[in-house]
């Protein structure tokens, strides 16, 4: 019988080649229709560490979220073996390396000291022997895992027999091994996995040979001796094409099509991926014709890159900045200085673990409230959040709209769970995207102006160069932009740049587009979140609704100015018993914003703050918990 | 347009110090816009935080006064969106050289299409006359509690190791002569700086006019001086650099103004962008349309999206 979702784990060394493994399938799969979604866990480390990819495969939708246990772990290598040996579900399956058969516990040198000693103990309470042997063993008789093992080196040997590769080169293949494994367990066609190395690999024919070579060769040996348990059903998705995209590649996506003209950024995890992506595309070319030309621009720091984002915006193209809690830490000056001016600017943010370097490579949703408060002094800033792939790509475009129209700084608050997530999205629809630029002057008379004409909220714009005449201060100033510390014109300038400001926003942009109702209000519980929480929530819900419980869901998308009343108006048809909050900090920063800014009290709480991302099943477990009681707050500790 | 001093300057009243240095340069500077008729719509000063700071709002062209350190990046942005315009940047000795250090070197290393104006008055005159960095080792200027224990950055050394292409140095009482300086930084085509002493006559004691009056000399009162890269061979940029370094470290008795280095043949950072992309030449980023034929829709369609992002498709073909 085929399955309608397969989920999948693979792990092994950072730089041992399993985000070309994950790539590679993901691609073969896209190839055949399927919906898959791929999260990357890895360290902050180059080569040595621990990193696996877990994949969501479905023949019936775009998956949402990962879920434990797994149908198939894939190891690469003997610490995978150990770090997810409870990963995988019974009657799942694990390959392995029976090369690496005799390697004990204590001899893996790059598992962390913590989870080696917490894996002692545990193994120690099953009574499994500190070695990949025993642990196997155990997998297999007691607890119904179809173990796979195959000497990787001999799978090696053969390679060297018939392309003549050396040792170094052989080594990279290694991560070749699952793919084979998958393809045979999910009767996957060779010509599809041939498809997504040509991806991968173009223009690079030998190894693309050498792989397939290698894939359908271990292919039919599992096939022969496992048949293809984990087949999945002809997909039911109806696209003609999908996109393989991951976070910080649809973003940058979105930002083109926004009109972007100017990026700047200063390295980081996991934001720099994005401008290295837009860089590639910089000269927009469709068939050797060029669109456009995007100028991204690596700086000397986070502070160059904010305001040389501010200085292009100022001359009046569409302007952005892209980086994480560090280099964000660094920009709140800049930011001030946009908000006191009125410059439309787009801060992409991709929330990691802090505070400080904290969690380097891992997700978090801790900067919300630093997002909205970034900056000395009071000014009008818009922060929005995006829930997944595609209203990230929605969204990016989106922000510049607000930014112009509004002539304020506008953070676009994303994750690392979204930054480093690949999957199979169809091409966005055109028809409803907007380019709306505001009160933007391009061509002006030439002489003074006033560029902060206080009889409107929203002073026309005439851009640096345009004829007009202007000047920008970060002190407060007159309607020319000349320094005045009178008070009288300080009231008038705070007003129109603060509370006017938000006040015009919150009245303009329908609520509606600001947050989301999944479900509805007379269902059995609300469940609030933002950002990547979408997709786990969601799935949680589906699955307590088999279960007899109906839940809703509301994602906050701007989060600043939030639409206090409308929020609100859904917050009180459900009542307080009712309502969860879940989230990826320990503050319950969603549940404070709402409080501050409705005075409604969210006294049910689901955390996570260890880096990974929110599971289905705990989420779905801690929600069935918290419908219990009349308050509480549970911390999500599912991770690897 | 015509070119009369008013169109340069407003009348908004100055709010320096009588006697300030910083009002030789704002002279100096129009006289030099006056003389390259520049069209003061096309001409953008970028300043930062300090006395220097304020220079901007004194002219009739564009000006952004931005944060303290941080002109330099500001004006890049601007510079960069539009490179059709004549950007300046005025910042003073702390700005420029203590809190904005890193941006400093960083536009050498690309030598954008600038000029950086450079308020050397040794102290932070704007927060009552602390060290700046362009103060030497244990001088106690006015308002300092002892000597300063810090090393003085020397501006013309740091700018030509960094990569700025044309470097001089002017004295703020010497208009006449600083407005020829800044006038060939502005024709100059690459990052140019224009170090002026700029005397502070509230906080700054030491370095006054009449310190000033018997030790400045001009460079090319030396008929041997050529400054002027002209085959661009590797020697002859070291030998030049070289000898503006020697120069540089001439401070005491005499002290020299002038042209220290000036190499015309180095690619700007605009010219770097363009050989990668063309289109950037061709129009600059700021004329370009995002906006498709009916007003409103992006001027990317949905089939150019799909040829561009062509490498991220998949085809799909069902079993
Ligand atoms: C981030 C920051 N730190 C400190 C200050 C305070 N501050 C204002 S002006 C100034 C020093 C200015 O000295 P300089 O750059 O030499 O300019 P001058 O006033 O001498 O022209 C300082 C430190 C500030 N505005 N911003
Ligand atoms: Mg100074």
């Amino acid at each position: 019988m085929a399955n309608d979702k397969v989920y999948l784990l693979i792990g092994g060394a950072q730089g041992s080649g399993i985000e070309t493994t994950s790539y590679v399938l993901t691609a073969a799969l896209a190839r055949r229709g399927y919906g898959v979604l791929s999260n990357r866990e890895y360290f902050s480390n180059i080569v040595g560490r621990h990193s696996y990819i877990q994949m969501a495969v479905s023949s019936e939708e775009i998956p949402r979220s990962h879920t434990f246990p797994v149908d198939f772990v894939g190891a690469i290598d003997a610490e995978t073996v150990f770090t997810h040996y409870d990963d995988v579900r019974e009657g799942g399956y694990l390959l392995y390396d029976k090369d690496t058969q005799n390697t004990r516990l204590i001899q893996i040198k790059s598992m962390e000291s913590e989870l080696a000693e917490r894996l002692k103990e545990r193994f120690q309470e099953l009574g499994i022997e500190l070695k990949l042997a025993s642990l196997i063993d155990y997998l297999a008789n007691n607890v119904g895992v179809k173990v796979i093992g195959l000497s990787y080196r001999a799978v090696l040997d053969k390679l060297r027999q018939k392309y003549g590769l050396g040792l170094a080169q052989l080594q990279r293949y290694r991560s070749s091994i699952p793919i084979g494994v998958v393809a045979g367990l999910m009767d996957l066609d060779i010509d599809s996995v041939v498809y997504g190395l040509s991806k991968r690999f173009a223009g690079r024919q030998k190894i693309v040979e050498t792989n397939r070579f290698l894939v359908t060769e271990i292919m039919e040996e599992v096939k022969e001796l496992y048949g293809s348990p984990l087949k999945l059903e002809k997909s039911k998705l109806d696209h003609d094409e999908l996109l393989l995209v991951s976070g910080n590649d649809i973003v940058g996506m979105g930002k083109a099509v926004g009109g972007l003209r100017f990026q700047s950024y200063y390295p980081i995890t996991p934001a720099a991926d994005e401008s290295l992506f837009l860089e590639r595309y910089e000269s927009l070319r469709a068939d050797g014709e060029s669109k456009g030309s995007m100028l991204i621009f690596q700086t000397e720091d986070e502070i160059a890159a904010i305001t040389s984002a501010i200085g292009a915006a100022l001359a009046g193209v569409r302007s952005s900045t892209t980086t994480s809690g560090p280099g964000f830490s660094l920009m709140a000056e800049g930011i001030g200085w946009a908000g006191m001016n009125e410059v439309p600017v787009v801060i992409t943010i991709y929330q990691r673990g802090g505070p400080s370097t904290g969690l380097p490579t891992r997700g978090s949703q801790a900067d919300m409230l630093f997002s909205i408060f970034a900056g000395h002094g009071e000014f009008a800033k818009i922060v929005i959040s995006s829930g997944d792939h595609m209203e990230a790509f929605y969204d990016s475009i989106w922000a510049f709209n607000l930014a112009e129209r509004y002539q304020t700084p506008v953070i676009h608050l994303l994750d690392k769970f979204l930054a480093n997530s690949i999957t199979t999205l169809p091409v966005p629809d055109f028809s409803s995207i907007r380019i709306e630029r505001g009160k933007i002057i391009l061509e002006a008379d030439k002489g003074p102006f006033k560029r902060f004409d206080t009889s409107e909220t929203i002073s026309p714009r005439p851009v640096i160069g345009s004829g007009a005449i202007t000047w920008y201060t970060g002190d407060e100033h007159d309607e020319y932009g000349h320094i005045s510390e009178d008070p009288v014109n300080r009231d008038i300038m705070y007003e129109k740049r603060t509370v006017k400001k938000l006040e015009l926003i919150d009245k303009e942009v329908p609520p509606e587009e600001r947050v989301q109702l999944y479900g509805s209000t007379d269902a059995d519980f609300l469940l609030v979140g933002w950002g990547m929480v979408k997709g786990p929530a969601l799935d949680a819900l589906r699955e307590l609704e088999g279960e007899g419980i109906k839940g809703a869901y509301l994602s906050l998308r701007m989060l600043n100015p939030l639409p206090s009343e409308y929020v609100l108006g859904i917050l009180e048809k459900f009542g307080q018993d009712k309502i969860i909050v879940a989230e990826h900090n320990i503050m319950a920063q969603a549940a404070q914003l709402i409080r501050m800014n409705t005075g409604f009290q969210i006294k049910k709480q689901v955390l996570k703050y260890n880096g990974r991302p929110i599971f289905k099943m705990e989420l779905a477990d801690a929600i069935k918990l918290l419908l219990e009681k009349k308050e509480g707050r549970v911390v999500l500790k599912y991770a690897k | 347009m015509q070119s009369s001093r008013l169109n340069y300057k407003n009348d908004l009243w100055i709010d320096w110090c009588p006697g300030c240095g910083d009002f030789g340069i704002v002279n100096a500077m129009v006289r030099a816009f006056q003389d390259l008729k520049l069209d003061p719509s096309n001409v953008v000063l970028v300043s930062g935080i300090g006395c220097s700071g304020k220079t901007p709002h004194y002219f009739n062209v564009t000006g952004v006064h931005t944060l303290h350190g941080r002109a330099i990046p500001f004006a890049t942005g601007i510079k960069l969106a539009n490179p059709q315009l004549t950007v300046i940047v005025n910042g003073g000795d702390g700005d420029l050289l203590g809190i904005g250090a890193g941006h400093f070197v960083a536009v050498g290393r690309r030598n954008i299409d600038i000029t950086v104006i450079l308020h050397d008055n040794q102290v932070y005159g704007l927060t009552k006359g602390q060290a700046s960095p362009t103060l030497p080792r244990d001088l106690k200027t006015k308002a300092l509690a002892k000597p300063n224990i810090q090393d003085a950055i020397n501006p013309i050394a740091l700018a030509i190791a960094s990569g700025f292409t044309f470097v001089a140095r002017g004295y703020a009482y010497w208009p006449e002569h600083l407005k020829e300086l800044i006038k060939m930084a502005i024709e100059h085509k690459g990052t140019a700086l224009v170090d002026v002493l700029q005397p502070c006559v509230t906080y700054n004691d030491i370095f006054v006019v009449d310190y000033y009056k018997d030790r400045v000399y001009k460079l090319e009162n030396d008929p041997n001086w050529d400054p002027v890269v002209k085959e661009n061979s590797k020697d002859e940029v070291q030998e030049k650099q070289a000898k503006a370094l020697e120069k540089a470290r001439e401070w005491g008795d005499r002290i020299p103004v002038g042209v220290f280095y000036r190499n015309p043949h180095v690619e700007t950072f605009e010219e770097r962008i363009a050989k990668f992309n063309p289109l950037y030449e061709q129009v600059p980023p700021v004329m370009q349309k995002i906006v498709g034929e009916d007003g409103v829709s992006p001027s990317i369609t949905r089939d150019d999206f799909r040829r561009i992002f062509e490498a991220s498709l998949v085809k799909v073909e069902k079993l």
